[in-house]
């Protein structure tokens, strides 16, 4: 009630105000802890084959949103790419090759002594602690075969197969897990050479072999396991830094160690399982990892996932034991690359491509052709690596507005936004910018940071309940 | 002599109370966000999403004082 101009409170008015002001407390504090609690929860797989429950913004598809001209998909030879066989001396020259190293080597050592940030002596022990324990295209052999113990081996239907393959490799660290048969278009995605020059040769025997120039695939191990590890999107924001970078060295490490296991797991079981014998060898990650749905190829040109962006390196494996597949996504990504473009421009070589549509015209012989994509310019971008970076870069991984911890709400709405409203893509494009994200912080905080293990929320589920 | 007390009550209309309801989703929505992305360590979002509940909170205080006094 009003009186002469001044407000007065009634004992009924302070109650419920007092009584507003608590609610809104409460939810503050309710909040608060839904958002401190962690979201693993145990319950048993809703799905016989154990495949993921995915957001219902997320829609299984017969072809994948990257459009692809199988006719003109070839095999690919991985020593044309611009890191291994010749790499960049065959693009660039040696001398051209040489003389970057040099310039790495003499940043190297100045940016150690000068302590610049992120590039600290720590920073440079930290990455060379990822120690690789070798990969092995047949794996170590180590564990006792069901013919060893005098047991019959493993049966079960193709469910039961991959849900017990996913529950072990969820167990050893894997992020996802996806499979698909490889037919006569697949089979393209696996390399005709493996980076160190041998051939991959399908082969009608029934078991893997390998000799000092090729690798016999059997025609029985056609089926193909793709896993995701998930980087740590808190280091991977400081890049381009020695600290962001080796991130990415413990997902390929973490990778490693899952091949190892896997492998055994399925050798105790009674079947092969045949891995990488070098880092990304064997087949196209990213585009085996598009046909089992894992994600969307992107602008980056790289896998960017629904649930961790382009926050995880992917691996592949073949077995023989039947397995039920999965199929293609469409989540919106490749559509909001259409408009996004902030990997594009923010990369700081300016390699990655500007165009609107994605194209079917490669760049150079690192491209292999055959599918629509944003093709990107390797040569630049590892030039970039190595003369200013000082190692690799990642800045497209950390600014895509994608790579995100989604521990808030609206990171959910955006992302099934973005999968369901395409016409709102620009403007999530500019709130990104906007509200901060994709911006780099010191490297020199990351020391002070307390990160869960990996500096992942391993928690964070594929399968939602 | 006798005092007669006139008691007048006013009923809400129905799209009313669903915008209040409104209002507190939003909040609810503005404080998890500003909440989450602290612990995200995204100091800006934070900020704006805090700003945004305190703008929030505010304008439906006056709104609610302003309509009492009508």
């Amino acid at each position: 009630m009003a009186d002469n101009g001044k407000v007065k409170l009634n004992r009924r008015d302070f109650l419920r105000i007092a009584g507003v002001g608590a609610g809104a407390t409460a939810v503050a504090a309710v909040t608060k802890s839904a958002a401190a609690a962690p979201s693993y929860q145990m319950e048993s797989f809703s799905d016989p084959a154990g495949r993921p429950h995915r957001p219902w913004w997320v829609r299984t598809v017969d072809e994948p949103t990257t459009e692809i001209d199988w006719s003109k998909v070839q095999r690919y030879n991985e020593r044309m790419g611009s890191t291994r066989g010749p790499g960049m001396a065959k693009y660039v020259g040696e001398d051209e090759v040489e003389r970057l190293s040099e310039v790495g080597a003499k940043l190297e050592k100045e940016r150690i002594l000068a302590g610049v940030d992120g590039y600290t002596l720590k920073d440079y022990a930290l990455k060379d602690a990822h120690a690789s324990y070798g990969r092995s295209y047949l794996g170590p052999q180590e564990a006792a075969t069901p013919e060893e113990r005098g047991v019959p081996k493993w049966e079960g239907p193709p469910e039961e197969a991959a849900r017990i393959i996913r529950a072990a490799m969820r167990h050893f660290g894997a992020a996802q897990i996806a499979f698909i048969e490889l037919d006569e278009n697949t089979r393209k995605l696996i390399y005709a050479v493996d980076p160190d020059g041998k051939e991959l040769i399908f082969t009608d025997e029934k078991e893997a072999s390998e000799t000092e120039d090729a690798r016999y695939i059997p025609n029985d191990c056609k089926y193909a396991i793709v896993y995701t590890v998930q980087m740590s999107q808190e280091t991977m924001r400081r890049c381009p830094t020695v600290l962001a970078s080796q991130t990415t060295s413990l997902a390929y490490r973490r990778g490693e160690i899952i091949q190892a296991s896997t492998q055994e797991f399925l050798r105790g079981l009674g079947y092969q399982c045949l891995g990488e014998s070098s880092t990304n060898a064997l087949g196209i990650a990213p585009a085996l990892a598009v046909m089992a749905g894992l994600g969307e190829m992107s602008r980056l040109n790289r896998l960017v996932t629904p649930e961790f962006g382009p926050m995880v390196r992917v691996f592949k494996l073949l077995t023989d034991l039947p397995v039920a597949t999965d199929k293609p996504i469409d989540a919106g990504i490749m559509e909001f690359c259409k408009r996004c473009k902030k990997c594009a421009e923010a990369c700081p070589s300016e390699s990655l491509s500007f165009l609107d549509e994605p194209t079917w015209e490669t760049r150079g012989g690192w491209n292999n052709p055959g599918h629509k994509a944003y093709f990107e310019d390797s040569v630049t971008c590892r030039t970039y690596w190595r003369e200013q970076a000082g190692t690799n870069c990642g800045i497209c991984f950390a600014v895509c507005p994608f790579s995100k911890k989604d521990q808030a709400w609206v990171h959910e709405w955006v992302k099934a936004g973005a999968a369901t409203a395409p016409f709102l893509d620009s403007f999530f494009r500019s709130m990104d910018d906007a509200f901060g994200y994709g911006t780099q912080p010191s490297s020199e905080s990351w020391w002070s940071l307390d990160l869960p293990e990996y500096g992942v929320d391993s928690c964070r589920p594929v399968q939602e309940v | 002599m006798s005092e007669n007390i006139v008691v007048r009550v006013k009923k809400r209309a129905w799209y009313v109370w669903l915008l209040w309801a409104v209002w507190i989703a939003l909040l609810l929505f503005l404080a998890q966000n500003a909440i989450a992305s602290a612990r995200e360590l995204e100091s800006r979002a934070s900020m704006i999403f805090w700003i945004s509940f305190g703008v929030a909170l505010i304008a439906g205080a006056v709104i609610w004082f302003v309509r009492r006094n009508e």
